[in-house]
C-alpha cells in the first residue's frame, strides 16, 4: 500500500523540484563553473584572497546569535507568563503576539525609527525626564538591528514554545511539590527539560532566519552593520559578479547545514 | 525538445499561415518594453516621451522597474527577447558593455537633435542628467566646499552619505583639496583616510534616494549627500550645486533584442532628443535631458534647480564611468572593508 498517494503528490514534488531546487542546483553550480573552461575553483580561492567577504559571513553570524539571544531572552519569559493566564487572556496575549505579523515589515522596521530615533518617543521622553542630555543612539547601530530583528522575529520563537508549555501536564508539576521540591527546582528539573527541544527548534529557527535578514539591517543598521544579504545584493544586482556570490551562498549554505545537522545530534541526544 | 517539435510541425503544416504571421509582425510593432528606473523618473519618461511617440507611431511602451544590473544579465542569460530598452547610469552601461550585455546604438536611425556629447554614447542614449550635491536641513549652518561638509567641528550635526562607493570615495577627496580636473585616478586610499576621519559623524549611510531627505526632515541627521531631484525646491533643505557630480542616465539597446522592436526604440530616443519633450519631462521631475537648447524652454525662476541649467553645470564635474568600469570591483572589496570597520 505504501507509495500509493504518489500520483496525488507528483506534480507537487515536479513544482518544487523546478521551482525551487534546480535554480538552487543552477546558483550553485555557477560557483564551480566557468563557461568555455569547465569545473573550477577560482571563484573560492577569490574569496580567500580577500578574505573581507568572509569577514562579513563571520559578522553576519555574530549579529544573528545576539539577535537571537535577545529573542530567548524575551521570549521565554513571555510564553511561560502566557500559560499561566486564563483561557481568555491566553487568546488576548496570543492575538497581540501574532499581530505583528499582519504589518508588513518594512512598515514595522520603520516604525522603531519613530520610537527609537534622535527625535523619537524614547529619546524626547529620556531628555524630558532629565536623565539625558544628548539623544541616546539606539538606532543606526547593532543595538538598533538587534531590536529590529528581535521584534520582527519573536513570534517565530513564542508561538512554538508557547504550543510546547500548554502540553505540559500540570499533574507533573503538582507531583513534584508534592514530593516537597520548591519552585525553582521544579522549574529547572522538571518544566524547563520538557520545554527545551520546543526552545532548541525555535532558536535554531529564529538563527536560520536572522542569517538571511535584509530589510532590518539596511534600514535600523543605517549601513553600518554589514550583514551577508546585503552584500549579496551588491554583488548579484550591481556588480553583477554572480559566481562570487554563489560561491559565498554556497559557504552560507554548508555552515547553515552543519549547525542544523549539530541541532539534530543534540536533539538526539536529548531524546534517547 | 517537446516544444520545438510542436512548433516544427505546426510551421510545416501551415507554411501559409505562419509566413503571414511573420510577416505582419514584421510591419506593425503593437508595443515595446522598457526597464526603466521607476518612481517620478519613470513618470517622466511616460509624460515627455512616451505620450508623443505613442500618438505619433500607435506603439504601446511597457515599463517595468526597477532596474539593476543584474535583472539585464539575467534577461540576456536567458535567452529574453522581450524587452529592448533598458535604463542604466553611465557606469552600469559601461559594465553592461563589458559584460557584452548591450549593443551599440544606430546613431543614424535616431537621427537626434542637437546634445551634449557625453550624452551621445556609442552604447547608449544620455537621457537624463541628474547631480549628486551636497544639501543640509534648513537652519543648519550652510557649507560652501567639501572641505566644508567634511568639517564635522565647524559645522556640526551628524551626516549622511550614499552607501556607494563611486560617491563617497569622490566626495571625500574633494574634500581634501583635490580639484575636479585632478580627481581621476582617484587615490582611494587617502578617500579612505579622509571617511575615516568623521566616520563618527556618520550616522547613516543610504541605499535608497528617499532616505536621506528623510532623515533631514525628522531631524536624525542634518547634513546629507544627496540626488538634486530629491531635495531642490524644497524649503526644508538647503543645497549647494559646487562640486557636485554630474552624472547622466542611459537608454541602452538589449543584447538579441529583435530587430522591429530595435526600430521603434530608435524613433521614440528621437522623441527623447526633441528639446520641448525634454522641457515637459523636467515638470515631472528635477533632472534635465540632453539639449544644450533646453535652458530657454525651462521656467526662469526653477533654473537653479535642474542639473544642467547653465550656473549649476558650470560649477559640477562629470562621473569618470570609464575608471569605474575599470575599478570598481577592486574598490567595493576595500569598501566592504571599510564598513566593517565603522
Amino acid at each position: 500500500m505504501r507509495g500509493q498517494g504518489f500520483g496525488f503528490i507528483a506534480p507537487l514534488l515536479v513544482l518544487m523540484f523546478v521551482a525551487f531546487n534546480a535554480p538552487i542546483v543552477y546558483m550553485l553550480g555557477l560557483a564551480f563553473w566557468e563557461k568555455g573552461r569547465g569545473f573550477t575553483l577560482q571563484h573560492y580561492e577569490g574569496l580567500l584572497d580577500a578574505p573581507v567577504y568572509l569577514r562579513v559571513l563571520g559578522n553576519t553570524m555574530r549579529v544573528a546569535l545576539v539577535a537571537t539571544l535577545a529573542n530567548v531572552v524575551i521570549g521565554y519569559p513571555l510564553a511561560l507568563w502566557m500559560r499561566g493566564l486564563s483561557n481568555r487572556g491566553r487568546m488576548i496575549a496570543l492575538s497581540l503576539v501574532v499581530l505583528p505579523f499582519w504589518v508588513s515589515i518594512l512598515v514595522r522596521t520603520y516604525a522603531w525609527i519613530v520610537v527609537l530615533g534622535n527625535g523619537g518617543l524614547v529619546n524626547r521622553a529620556l531628555q524630558w525626564s532629565g536623565l539625558t542630555d544628548a539623544p541616546v543612539s539606539f538606532l543606526y547601530n547593532e543595538l538598533g538591528v538587534t531590536i529590529g530583528m528581535a521584534n520582527v522575529l519573536l513570534p517565530f520563537l513564542v508561538l512554538p514554545l508557547f504550543a510546547a508549555m500548554i502540553r505540559i501536564d500540570d499533574r507533573l508539576l503538582q507531583a513534584a511539590a508534592s514530593l516537597g521540591a520548591p519552585p525553582r527546582t521544579i522549574f529547572w528539573k522538571v518544566f524547563f527539560p520538557l520545554t527545551l527541544p520546543a526552545l532548541a527548534a525555535g532558536t535554531l529557527l529564529v538563527f536560520i532566519l536572522c542569517l538571511g535578514f535584509y530589510v532590518t539591517p539596511a534600514i535600523l543598521g543605517g549601513g553600518r552593520v554589514p550583514m551577508i544579504s546585503n552584500l549579496l545584493d551588491t554583488l548579484i544586482n550591481q556588480i553583477p559578479r554572480w559566481e562570487t556570490a554563489a560561491a559565498i551562498s554556497t559557504i552560507l549554505l554548508i555552515v547553515t547545514l552543519l549547525i542544523f545537522a549539530a541541532y539534530r545530534r543534540l536533539d538526539r541526544k536529548a531524546s534517547a | 525538445m517537446k516544444r520545438r517539435t510542436f512548433v516544427g510541425a505546426a510551421a510545416a503544416g501551415l507554411p501559409a499561415f505562419s509566413i503571414l504571421g511573420a510577416g505582419s509582425a514584421r510591419a506593425q510593432v503593437k508595443e515595446i518594453r522598457m526597464i526603466e528606473a521607476g518612481g517620478k523618473s519613470g513618470e517622466s519618461v511616460e509624460v515627455g516621451y512616451i505620450e508623443p511617440f505613442t500618438k505619433k507611431t500607435g506603439i504601446k511602451v511597457i515599463r517595468e522597474s526597477p532596474n539593476p544590473l543584474g535583472k539585464l544579465r539575467a534577461l540576456v542569460e536567458s535567452g529574453q527577447t522581450s524587452t529592448v530598452l533598458m535604463e542604466l547610469g553611465s557606469g552600469g552601461m559601461l559594465q553592461a558593455r563589458n559584460l557584452k550585455l548591450i549593443e551599440p546604438i544606430d546613431w543614424a536611425a535616431v537621427a537626434p537633435q542637437p546634445m551634449f556629447p557625453e550624452a551621445k554614447h556609442e552604447y547608449g542614449f544620455g537621457y537624463q542628467y541628474f547631480s549628486t550635491i551636497m544639501a543640509w536641513r534648513a537652519g543648519a549652518k550652510a557649507p560652501k566646499t567639501w572641505a566644508d561638509f567634511f568639517n564635522t567641528k565647524d559645522f556640526p550635526g551628524k551626516r549622511c552619505l550614499p552607501d556607494y562607493p563611486n560617491y563617497a570615495i569622490s566626495f571625500a577627496l574633494l574634500a581634501t583639496g583635490i580639484t575636479p580636473d585632478k580627481l581621476f585616478p582617484l587615490d582611494v586610499d587617502t578617500a579612505f583616510k579622509k571617511l575615516t576621519e568623521i566616520k563618527k559623524d556618520i550616522a547613516v549611510w543610504w541605499k535608497a534616494g528617499a532616505q536621506a531627505p528623510q532623515l533631514m526632515k525628522d531631524n536624525e541627521v542634518q547634513y546629507a549627500i544627496c540626488w538634486s531631484g530629491r531635495v531642490v525646491g524644497d524649503p526644508a533643505f538647503g543645497v549647494n550645486f559646487a562640486g557636485g557630480m554630474a552624472d547622466l542616465s542611459y537608454f541602452t539597446i538589449v543584447k538579441n533584442s529583435k530587430a522591429e522592436d530595435r526600430a521603434a526604440a530608435y524613433k521614440l530616443m528621437h522623441e527623447m532628443s526633441i528639446a520641448a519633450n525634454q522641457a515637459k519631462a523636467a515638470t515631472v521631475v528635477s533632472y534635465t535631458g540632453p539639449s544644450p537648447e533646453l535652458d530657454a524652454l525651462l521656467p526662469k525662476d526653477k533654473l537653479a534647480e535642474y542639473p544642467t541649467s547653465k550656473q549649476n553645470k558650470a560649477v559640477q564635474w562629470v562621473e569618470n564611468a570609464e575608471w569605474w568600469a575599470a575599478n570598481g570591483e577592486a574598490v567595493n572589496k576595500k569598501w566592504e572593508a571599510f564598513k566593517l570597520s565603522l
